[in-house]
Parts: C-alpha cells; structure tokens; sequence
C-alpha cells in the first residue's frame, strides 16, 4: 500500500488494519513520520499507567449488603401491590359482594357521621338527652308546687298591698310571672335546650326569693 | 493546563514497555483492533438473566469480572478512590433496580458501565456544585487526585492524570474507555450515546491534545522525509 505523510493523521483517526501496516513501513523510511507515531504509540502505552486492577473483596461485601437491603424493601414493597392484585384472582360473584359490603360500610359510616354533625349544636345551643330533659322535667314541675304554696300564703298581701313596698313586690312578681311564660313556652317549643332551662330555674328563683321577702316583710 | 510533563521525556522512559503498548496505538488499529474485537463479554446474556431474576450470585459474577474495571474507570473520572467505590457501588444498586428495563440493545457489560459513566458525571456535577454553593476560590474543577498503588512510571501518570484533567469531558471519557479499558468504539459510542464516528473524532482530539500537553517543545523539523 502506497501511503505517504498526509495520510498519517486519517489512518491516526480511523485508519484500516492495512493501512496502519503502510504507515509502519513508511515511518521506517520519513523521519516526521516516524516520531509523530511513536508518540502516538506512547500515548497508547501511557495509558496502561491508569490501570489498577487490584481486587477488592471489601467492596464486593458492601455492595452486596445494599444488594440485599434493596431487593428486601422491593420485597415488602412488590408484597401489598401483589396482595392488591389478589383481588383479580376471587370469582365475579366474590368481588362483587365484597365491592357491596365496602360500599354499604361507607354509605352507613356516611350517615352516621352527618347525623351525628346535625345534632351536634354549638356551645350555646347545647342539647339535653331525652333521660336527663324528663329529670329536668320533673324537678322543675317539684319546685313550681313549691313556689305555688308560697304564692298562695303571699296572695292576702298582694291582691290588697298596704305599703308601696309590697305594692312594688307585686309589680316585680308580675313582670316575673310573664318572664316565666315566655321562657316555659319557648323551653315547650324546643324542651332540648339546656340554656333555657336555666334561664327558666334563674326566674323561678328569683320569685322564690321575691315571695319570700313579701312574706317576711308580712312577719 | 500546564506542561507538567513536558520535561519528563515520558516517551524515552517507557521504552521498555513500548513492545506491548506498541501493539494498541491506534484508533482502529491493528493489533488493538484484533484484541477489542475479541473483547467480548463472556457470560453476559447468563449475567443479564441472573440479575433480572433477583440472583446475587449474578451480581457477584458481574463484580468479579468488571468489578476492578469500574472500580479504575470510576476512580480515573472522579479522582477519589472514595468516591469510585460509592459510585461502583451505586451502580450496582441502579442496575438492580433498572434490570427490567435492560432489553438488551448491547451487551449487559456495556450497559452497566454506561450507568457506571452517568453515575460519574452525577458525582462530579453534585460535587461542583456543591463547589460553586461553597464558593471556594477554585478555577480547577478536577479533584485533587488521590495517592495511589505505584506504578511503573509514577511521574508519567501523575503527568497524564493532570493533562486528562484539563481535557473536555467528553474527549475524557472517550480516551480513558477506549485507552485504558479496551472498550471498542462500537462499545464507547453504546455508553456514551454518541455515534461511533464521534467517538473516533473525540479519541483522536483527546491524544492530539494530549500529545500538545505532554511533549517537549520540538524544534523545527522538516515534514517531509
């Protein structure tokens, strides 16, 4: 093969295995060509200083270890994705029935927590239990016959008063008396609400004391 | 880049072992062409079933055959024996959990140490920046290299580590995979997703540029015979 010197640097970037030998043959006779590919050649040789092939068993024992730590967690991982899949494998007529369950579950936890949002009031709303409103019931209907028997030994007074004191016992007896109505009849429309239960015992107590003051003032 | 080995007359001293290196001298060339070409991977579809099938023994095989190879390819790119190690090892966990996207378009070898290369240049780019978040007053983005096991020719490879530092990255990686690994350019273009012909181009560049940083100024000489 007939090389020269200006086809060293195309055989140097992608020469044929013929063309190299033409290349060794006229670098044994051009000077320039010559050095330019025994450097070339040094740089080859060069290379192998970069190589260090030393074994590592320590290595080899590290990554083997982190091998094993990540097939574990694709293991565990693969585990709830094939249980999930599992599904796949039951009859039509299973699924369907489990798919019916869990939904009459949801519907069933649904109504139950938006019941229980609907009744469950605010502070000031507070609500009474049907067993604690029929005890309510029953004290306050106690003391309304004990409030009545002080009435009744107060009336002489109050149907005839002798001194503008009692006259105004009286007045103030009347305005509680109709306080008391409108809180009995508000407390009848909505018997659950705690707050007007006490605002109705706050009025009873109030007259208590007032028929008991126009009693002692009779003394 | 600096001439550090420009007085080291490097291409006398390694005379003695220009016999063997004087057979891979080329980019294609005749005798390195004959062994690359022999450089098949043997065991490699066997390698590619075991790891797909979860066996660590395949792992093992594959760490037995290129594990010293990536180990010095890693530790070439990065300069850090510690970090080629953490890069190796990193590689292993990559094709643990990629091998069922390995289709086998190459060789399984050839795809490993492609991972191997990517995983190289994630260390150096998170290393820079870490650099540049750091603001270290530092032009030189290679890392200062680590001491290790003593060669032939000591000075000559602390002189040719410096002169790859100052190469592109691409022209790098081309020289040390086809140079110092054996890889062919067939291979080398697989690995670093460019065309063969690319890989050739670089390789030649990288030795050019090698050689302007390496070689004593010469005098004047005739180009002719």
């Amino acid at each position: 093969m007939n090389i020269s010197c200006d086809d060293r640097e195309r055989i140097f970037l992608d020469g044929t295995a013929e063309e190299w030998a033409g290349l060794e043959q006229h670098a044994a006779t051009c000077c320039a060509c010559a050095e330019e590919l025994r450097a070339w050649k040094a740089l080859s040789t060069a290379a192998h200083e970069l190589r260090d092939y030393r074994e590592d068993h320590h290595l080899w024992m590290k990554i083997e270890h982190s091998l094993k730590e990540q097939q574990r967690q694709h293991h565990v991982q693969r585990g709830f994705w094939e249980k999930l899949r599992a599904w796949g494998d039951l009859a039509l007529g299973w699924r369907t029935a489990l798919a019916g369950a869990l939904v009459l579950i949801l519907a069933l936890s649904g109504v139950y927590v938006v019941r229980r949002q609907t009744n469950g009031g605010t502070g000031q709303d507070r609500l009474l239990k049907n067993s604690a409103l029929a005890e309510v019931e029953r004290a306050e209907r106690d003391y309304m016959k004990a409030i009545d028997k002080l009435d009744e030994e107060a009336k002489p007074e109050l149907d005839s008063p002798t001194t503008p004191l009692m006259a105004s016992y009286k007045e103030k007896l009347v305005v509680l008396d109709s306080a008391i109505d409108e809180l009995r009849m508000e407390a009848g429309r909505n018997p659950s609400n705690a707050h007007l239960r006490y605002e109705l015992l706050a009025m009873y107590q109030e007259k208590q004391q007032t028929l008991q003051d126009v009693l002692e003032t009779k003394r | 880049m600096g001439t550090v080995g420009l007085t080291l007359h490097w291409e006398h001293r390694i005379s003695s072992v220009a016999g063997e290196g004087g057979r891979r001298v080329d980019s294609s060339g005749i005798a390195a062409g004959q062994n690359r070409e022999q450089n098949t991977f043997p065991d490699d579809a066997a390698m590619a079933a075991g790891c797909l099938a979860g066996d660590l023994g395949a792992y093992e095989r594959l760490y037995r055959l290129q594990g010293a190879r990536m180990r010095n390819l890693a530790r070439n790119l990065l300069g850090s024996q510690t970090d080629a190690e953490d890069a190796v090892q990193d590689t292993f966990l990559k094709i643990q959990r990629g091998i069922g996207s390995f289709r086998g378009q190459s060789a399984f070898v050839t795809w490993a140490f492609r991972i191997l290369v990517n995983t190289c240049h994630d260390v150096r780019r998170s290393r820079m920046r870490r650099k540049e978040q750091s603001q270290e007053n530092s032009s030189e983005m290679f890392p200062q290299l680590e001491p290790r096991a003593p060669g032939a020719h000591p000075s000559l490879r602390m002189a040719l580590e410096r002169a790859l530092a100052a190469l592109t990255r691409h022209q790098r990686d081309v020289f040390l995979l086809y140079e110092v690994e054996g890889f062919r350019h067939a291979e080398i273009a697989t690995m670093l997703e460019i065309s063969e012909t690319a890989s050739k181009n670089t390789l030649f560049q990288a030795k050019k540029n090698l050689r302007g940083m390496l070689e004593p100024p010469r005098s004047t000489e005739a180009g002719g015979q």
